[in-house]
């Protein structure tokens, strides 16, 4: 049974529980062992990166070096989590200097980073470690070519050359649930959480845009992988009557969700309940 | 112009130029060291930063203006600027730059900077007073929705206090306890 | 004796190496991977500097140039000239001054001595076509891809037994003493690259194919269209820059881009029924006395947008909405156009990578480079080795022309000194 560490990064846990189980029982389906780590709390997200670099590397480098101890990869199921471990990761790994101060500041409690643990986002996993082979055998109810639109979010593609994240690798994970994959002109394009502190027009402005790109490319829901943009993308979109007086009624799925219920998973099972914008009408669509 | 009320200001056609000799050179050396600065003067200011960026439209000082006036020395604007703040960090503009100029990264390095001043929007210094105190953005209240799915209702291998402790020696600390010492 | 000279590539400069030495009574083998001569040449139209029809352009004493047609017919009737078509270069041995060199030839479906063009095979297949009235070996070329009864009917009925449609490819082993790489450029295929969507729509198009298009020779006849439904084209835009000077691709200037661009906007406004231009650059590089076209597509109209592409979204009716940030303006703007026209970068020709790596030359960014960098030796790049023309990187064509006759000049001095 491969097993990997587990960060949650505090978002998940907090807001969608259903992510956090759908992640877990997919992760069961798979033989994969999730290990949640010891002793970790937040990653401090971008806006911890903008106030206060050096508190930002030493908080994630010590995730990082409580995982090395364990000999195995760390699995995140959050974008902002994944960006902030593997962009520490890099920068510890290709400068010394930093990585000096902060195994100094790590030494205090007996940890070290040493870049054994590699920090992984859970579809990445699924992709590149159970392979779509095994994913296709357990796909008992698959949907039935309904249009669904991926947010892939930017912390999970860029910078490219630190998250080395391709794409494709979520349009084949969509694909093999049955959904077909619908293409959207802004497919690229930020869901504006990390703005929302400082200019909450801003990033209601931009979960817009995404949601009506998406609506007019003919989508009849949508998938994320990061509780950030659900934020945005689901719970800010009951918000966009008052806003924009716009209903976009795009039901926003958790990328496990939908795969757990191709699966064979129950709506219960998923947490599809907490879904804000009631996901229910997705189950009409599984055949078998 | 011998007729001009004494009322009224002189009309600001005449603008004073920037006196360049007021500007900080070594602000681009300042930033060129911090991480990922190393590429700032490759910049030729093609613009494909502030092309590539979904929201600088409401800027007045777009992407590609910042970076040329951190080359020029403009040091006090930019870090009293609320663009810097406004920054998605959504990375476009650092993926598309053909010079590979981190323009993102230079962003949070000029945030940095600005923290170190105490220049940080209030909802932003609040997030980094509550990491201090609590070690967490958000933290579980609804532990029976946990349950409900069958969870523990406390995170497991949650521990907020060696993050707090971190945090209240770095700048987040010193910010939170009220600015600089 | 000194053997003969091995020529790689019969473009531009290729063949004004061939001819020069071939009439100053050096042997020459003139190889070409393609069926028919020229090189990127062939589907230029019109060449800067003088706007000529690339198909004869004439030299004079004070600007160099070559005369296409004269040029052309020398490959097949100069004696010292074996011309080769269709042929590759696999591998090359020995020291300098005898180098052994494998050719190897594709098929000969069609023996260009025999063809007389007369187009029956043509009429009964569409695997035989005729590139251009003026390609050189005069012939038709045959795609075996199209293989039908009708080619084999061609066959049997050829006037002039000119086809063989059973040819087999071949190698043969030749014995050369001085080697010229005129390997040339390719231009680039953006696919990728930054968020200009090449690949993924029919009215997304290179200059170079943009000059295809305009080349009174080509499908249109001259006319703009769009490929995508050979509808009229109204408006263009031109993005420069494409790929060049970029860190992520080639981060060295394509030179020659800027210029072409904008003898293509000027065709466009001046020559063709009128079309709105738009060209967005970061810098316009149209130096020496190239600044004349930039002058001129100015006067004609044509509008420069200093700033870069951020968006480029297919509409339902083939035409493509763009977004652009004005960097002069600091506004964003919004418009329709036809046809998205990109100034791709000019990069190595495929292949040329392969003979650098046999020979241990010097590599400028992909491209051959000299073995030293002062400029007196600037067209040797090996010992008993020469490059001229694009090999050495973007190049006009007076610069290919001269750099070819620098070449001859320098192996007959070598010849004359042993």
């Amino acid at each position: 049974m491969p097993t990997y560490n587990l960060y949650m990064g505090c978002s998940v846990p907090a807001n969608y529980p259903n992510y956090e189980a759908a992640m877990t029982r997919v992760a069961n389906a798979f033989g994969i062992q999730l290990d949640y780590l010891e002793g970790v709390a937040c990653c401090g997200s971008p806006n911890l990166r903008a106030i206060d670099h050096f508190g930002w590397l030493v908080v994630n480098a010590r995730t990082l070096a409580i995982a090395d101890k364990t000999g195995n990869d760390t699995i995140t199921p959050c974008n902002g989590c994944f960006g902030s471990l593997k962009d520490v990761y890099h920068i510890l790994v290709h400068d010394a200097d930093s990585r000096e101060a902060v195994n100094k500041e790590l030494k205090k409690e007996g940890l070290e980073f040493k870049g054994l643990s590699k920090p992984r986002h859970f579809v990445e996993v699924l992709y590149t470690d159970v392979g779509m082979e095994e994913i296709k055998k357990k796909i008992t109810t698959p949907l039935d070519g309904v249009g669904i639109s991926i947010h892939y979010g930017c912390h999970i593609l860029r910078p490219a050359d630190v998250t080395e994240f391709k794409p494709e690798i979520l349009d084949e994970l969509l694909r093999v649930t049955g959904a077909t994959v619908v293409e959207y002109p802004l497919w690229k394009q930020c869901c504006g959480a990390t703005v929302l502190p400082v200019n909450e027009a801003l990033g209601i402005r931009l979960a817009r845009d995404k949601l009506k790109s998406m609506k007019e490319a003919g989508a009849e829901f949508a998938t994320v992988v990061c509780p950030a943009c659900a934020n945005q993308l689901d719970l800010q979109q009951l918000d966009l009557k008052k806003s924009y007086g716009e209903d976009y009624n795009l039901p926003i799925l958790f990328l496990p969700q939908i795969l757990g219920l191709a699966m064979g998973l129950s709506e219960e099972e998923v947490g599809l309940s907490m879904n804000r914008v009631p996901a229910g009408p997705i189950l009409s669509h599984l055949r078998g | 112009m011998a007729e001009t009320e004494d009322k009224a200001e002189p009309p600001a056609i005449l603008i004073d130029p920037i006196d360049m000799s007021k500007l900080d050179s070594e602000f681009r050396h300042e930033i060129s060291s911090m991480p990922n600065g190393e590429e700032l003067s490759a910049c030729f200011a093609c613009s494909t930063c502030t092309a590539a960026c979904p929201i600088a439209n409401v800027w007045k000082y777009k992407p590609h203006q910042l970076i040329r006036m951190i080359l020029l020395g403009m040091r006090e604007e930019v870090l009293s600027s609320e663009e810097i703040w406004l920054c998605l960090t959504c990375f476009q503009c650092q993926e598309r730059c053909p010079q590979k100029v981190r323009v993102t990264d230079i962003l949070f390095d000029c945030k940095n900077l600005a923290a170190e001043e105490d220049k940080i929007p209030p909802n932003v210094a609040a997030l980094g007073k509550q990491l201090v105190e609590t070690g967490q953005l958000y933290t579980v209240t609804a532990d029976w929705e946990r349950e409900d799915m069958d969870l523990e209702p406390e995170v497991p291998g949650l521990d907020v206090e060696p993050i707090k402790k971190i945090l209240k020696g770095t700048r987040t600390g010193r910010i939170s306890s009220g600015g600089s010492e | 004796m000194a053997g003969p000279v091995l020529i790689i590539g019969a473009g531009v400069a290729g063949m004004t190496a061939a001819v020069e030495l071939a009439d100053s009574g050096v042997e020459v083998i003139l190889v070409d991977r393609l069926s028919t001569i020229g090189g990127n040449a062939l589907n230029l139209y019109k060449a800067f500097p003088t706007d000529d029809c690339f198909y004869c352009f004439e030299g004079n004493r004070w600007r160099p140039g070559i005369r296409k047609c004269f040029y052309r017919s020398a490959m097949i009737d100069q004696p010292n000239i074996d011309l080769k078509t269709n042929c590759e270069v696999g591998d090359i041995k020995g020291p300098p001054g005898k180098f052994t060199v494998t050719l190897e030839r594709g098929p000969m479906y069609i023996d260009p001595k025999k063809c007389t063009m007369c187009g029956f095979c043509m009429n009964h297949s569409e695997a035989f076509r005729l590139l251009s009235p003026q390609s050189q070996p005069q012939a038709v070329v045959f795609d075996p891809s199209k293989m039908d009864e009708g080619a084999k009917k061609a066959e049997s009925e050829c006037p002039t037994k000119a086809i063989n449609l059973k040819a087999e490819p071949t190698t043969e082993r030749v014995q050369v003493s001085d080697i010229i790489v005129a390997t040339g450029f390719h231009e680039m295929q953006p696919v990728d690259v930054d968020e200009y969507g090449y690949g993924t729509h029919p009215n997304i198009i290179t200059q170079l194919e943009l000059a295809a298009i305009l080349d009174p020779n080509g499908r249109s006849h001259g006319k703009l269209v769009r490929p995508s439904d050979g509808a009229p084209v109204t408006r263009v835009m031109m993005v420069q820059c494409v790929g060049s000077r970029d860190e992520n691709y080639y981060s060295y200037c394509s030179k020659i881009c800027c210029v072409f661009a904008l003898k293509h906007a000027n065709i466009i406004t001046q020559e063709r029924d009128p079309a709105h231009v738009s060209v967005v650059y970061m810098d316009i590089r149209t130096y020496d006395r190239h600044e004349k076209y930039y002058r001129q597509s100015r006067a004609s109209g044509v509008e420069f947008i200093r700033g870069r592409v951020t968006k480029v979204t297919p509409q339902k009716d083939g035409t493509l909405e763009i977004v652009i940030y004005d960097s002069l303006l600091d506004k964003y703007l919004k418009t329709v156009v036809d046809l998205f026209v990109l100034s791709s970068a000019l990069e190595p020709s495929e292949g040329s990578n392969m003979i650098i790596t046999k020979l241990g030359l010097r590599n400028a960014s992909g491209f051959v480079a000299p073995i030293e960098e002062t400029s007196e030796r600037e067209v040797e790049v090996g010992s008993r080795v020469y490059a001229c023309g694009a090999a050495l990187g973007p190049a006009e064509v007076p610069e290919s022309v001269t750099q070819a006759r620098a070449v001859v000049s320098r192996i007959l001095q070598a010849r004359r000194a042993s």
